[in-house]
């Protein structure tokens, strides 16, 4: 080989840069697993970030307590989107670009996660969503997202199959708010009902705020519904629901979103035995069975945290869900040794049946909605305690 | 079903009618329509549910206190939102300063009692044939609408407010505390706001969204039953209670604010001054 000088020079550069890249490398080595955490912790709609917290640092706090993943630290890199899809998308920018994140958590609202999943797939951000709403997934929009939540229609079909397979009922009220949400989903559940052959003898949205519901109830009834489905997170709506209910001394059933099972319910009915008869939207890993116990892996959990995480105020599912997330991220790190988007991406789309403490999630490259249809079940609304419910009755 | 829309409707038509007299107070000696009507409404409940729900305070004294706090909220809307912009009232800045107000009293509500309904707690242990919650605001619109009355055609006070109303610079050239009064009217119309809270907590529940709906259906009495007019508002409050209520049974849903708006634009094209109101007199 000769020897010229542009070679010796192109050797001389790459010997004093190896030292360089062995540094960097080491450095990154060492470098924290950033790890967003998007989400509302204080204002309006808080209680659920506030309980995905705790299961956030929780997880967080045991990986990095056990010497972290492959002696890399996680750090928790929090920003309070109070709620605001218009704060939510700076902070997802802030999170991308200023933070440098490696993966993203939340943010736990539907509104904002409209807002902000774009920006995480623009800078090609793994990120974990909660939301429900469905066309937050897309693998071919939005490769990078995945969901550990079910989305409406699991909630809507698992509604569904219990008024009609296990109440028995063929005639059928809906009724929803007049949010987005309540409106689109009253709108969903309808159709649903229609196609699967029962009789909707009633559908209505009501205002979210409205003081006397008896004229909805009262149609319904007089139309011969046989059960009720509600779609309303106004835990207001579902209160003066339930109190009509009561005052009219109907015995119907009524089943559908999880607010209807809110502890803020309790104290707006009228009558503690208003509650009775009322089911909600619910997950088998977070449901006492008919003995009074969770399942084996949930009520461990349960266990370990006892003292340290509070769970009488929150709900389990949201504490679970979040030590899921935390996990996910931190075990694609650890078994692909990178902390780069693809190889995250990468392992999470390969992941058959992965079992969590919330659910078993499942996910291709084509199907990024994770969590199994068969592990919703309704819960009787009442009996909340330890942040789960009683698995409602007619379930093998 | 009749009893039904009676009970709900008269007492919701008291609330809304309330509403309306609290903007009607605070129109007459400012010419500004302060939209902080609904925030005190919201309050009246919010303060309810607090001194006697929360903090155990007997009935009579959470009832005053809450009185007192709205009618401090009522000068510091005169201090904040209103005296800046008296100056050009032409430009209706009031709309924004009042609703800057509106809006920062209802997300601190929301930050620092709840952002869902909390209960309201009974206040008497008894109930007059009805219960409280529907009897109350019928009972409480009746004083204040009797009282007011008696405040603007027997007393010098209440002279002096529609004097001001009237003609603010004459007034003010007769010697007439023209702010002092300003300051009483708004905190008369913190207390007025206030109790209609109160009263209707039963049914509105304490609850910091309930701004919107006060304000809004607070307002539609002032239009139809004439601007500054007490007693048109009453009148066209109870209907309005009464004709959302019977709208409620006969088309349900949300279509009953359809159906109340659309009587509402249809009555202002038919009567613009409202249906108390005398046309305003024009100079040529």
């Amino acid at each position: 080989m000769k020897l010229t000088r542009r070679s010796v020079l192109a050797g001389t550069t790459a010997a004093a840069a190896l030292p360089l890249v062995a540094v960097r490398s080491a450095s990154a080595a060492a470098e924290p697993i950033r790890f967003g955490w998007l989400t509302a912790l204080t204002g309006a709609n808080s209680a659920p970030g506030i309980g995905f917290n705790r299961g956030v640092v929780y997880a967080v706090d045991k990986i990095n307590a056990a010497g972290g993943v492959h002696g890399r630290k996680i750090e928790i890199i929090t920003r309070d989107s109070q709620g605001d899809p218009a704060k939510a998308v700076n902070a997802a920018v802030d999170l991308a670009s200023n933070a440098k994140v490696h993966a993203v958590f939340g943010p736990v609202n539907s509104g904002e996660s409209l807002a902000t999943t774009p920006i995480f797939t623009r800078f090609k951000i793994p990120s974990l969503g909660i939301c429900v709403v469905d066309s937050l997934i897309n693998p071919t929009k939005f490769p990078n997202a995945f969901r550990l939540s079910p989305d409406s229609s699991q909630w809507d079909d698992a509604n569904r199959h219990y008024i009609m397979d296990i109440l028995k009922a063929k005639k059928v009220a809906v009724l929803g708010d007049n949010t987005g949400y309540g409106t689109t989903a009253t709108a969903t559940s309808t159709a649903a009902f229609k196609k699967a052959g029962a009789n909707v003898v009633y559908s209505a949205v009501i205002d979210a705020n409205a003081q006397d519901v008896s004229p909805d109830l009262i149609h319904a009834r007089d139309a011969g519904a046989e059960a009720i489905a509600v779609w309303s997170d106004s835990t207001g709506l579902d209160a003066r629901l339930m109190n009509a209910r009561g005052r009219l001394g109907w015995d119907v059933s009524m089943s559908g979103h999880p607010a209807l099972g809110s502890g803020d319910v309790r104290h707006l009915l009228e009558k503690p035995e208003y509650w009775n008869k009322v089911y909600v939207v619910g997950y088998r890993s977070c449901s006492f069975d008919a003995a009074g116990k969770l399942p084996p892996k949930s009520a461990a959990f349960v266990k370990e945290v006892a003292g340290k995480v509070k769970l009488d105020d929150t709900l389990l599912w949201w504490v679970m869900a979040a030590v899921d997330a935390v996990t996910l991220v931190a075990e694609a790190v650890g078994k692909t040794g990178s902390s780069d988007p693809a190889p995250i991406i990468g392992y999470w789309n390969k992941l058959a049946k992965w079992e969590g403490l919330y659910g078993n999630y499942h996910f291709t490259p084509e199907e990024h909605n994770g969590y199994p249809t068969d592990e919703i079940v309704m819960s009787a609304a009442n009996s909340s305690h330890d942040g789960a419910m009683n698995i409602a009755p007619g379930y093998a | 079903m009749v009893e039904s829309i009676l009970s709900y409707g008269l007492a919701m038509g008291a609330v809304y009618a309330l509403m309306a007299v609290t903007y009607n107070v605070m129109f007459s000696t400012s010419r500004v329509f302060s939209f902080t009507a609904g925030a005190l409404g919201m309050l009246g409940g919010v303060f309810g549910a607090l001194f006697i729900g929360r903090l155990g305070l007997p009935s009579g004294v959470g009832f005053l206190l809450t009185l007192g706090c709205c009618a401090l909220i009522g000068v510091v809307t005169e201090f904040v939102a209103v005296r800046p912009v008296l100056k050009s009232l032409d430009q209706h800045l009031y709309v924004l300063s009042t609703l800057a107000l509106t809006l920062m009293i209802q997300q601190f509500t929301a930050i620092e009692w709840s952002t869902v309904p909390q209960p309201f707690p009974r206040v008497l242990p008894f109930d007059l044939f009805v219960r409280e919650r529907f009897w109350m605001p019928v009972l409480a619109c009746a004083v204040v609408v009797g009282g007011m009355e008696f405040l603007y055609r027997h007393s010098m006070v209440g002279r002096a407010f529609l004097a001001i109303a009237e003609d603010n610079f004459a007034a003010r050239a007769l010697g007439l505390p023209e702010r002092g009064l300003r300051i009483g009217s708004y905190a008369l119309a913190g207390m007025i706001g206030g109790l209609a809270g109160f009263t209707s907590g039963g049914i509105l529940l304490a609850f910091f969204a309930n701004v919107p709906t006060l304000n809004f259906y607070g307002f539609v009495p002032v239009a139809l039953g004439g601007i500054g007019n007490n007693r048109g508002a009453v009148v066209a409050g109870l209907a309005l209670g009464l004709f959302q209520q019977a709208a409620n049974y006969l088309v349900g849903g949300v279509f009953a604010s359809v159906a109340i708006f659309s009587v509402f634009i249809v009555a202002l094209l038919a009567a613009p001054q409202g249906l108390f109101g005398a046309a305003p007199a024009r100079r040529v």
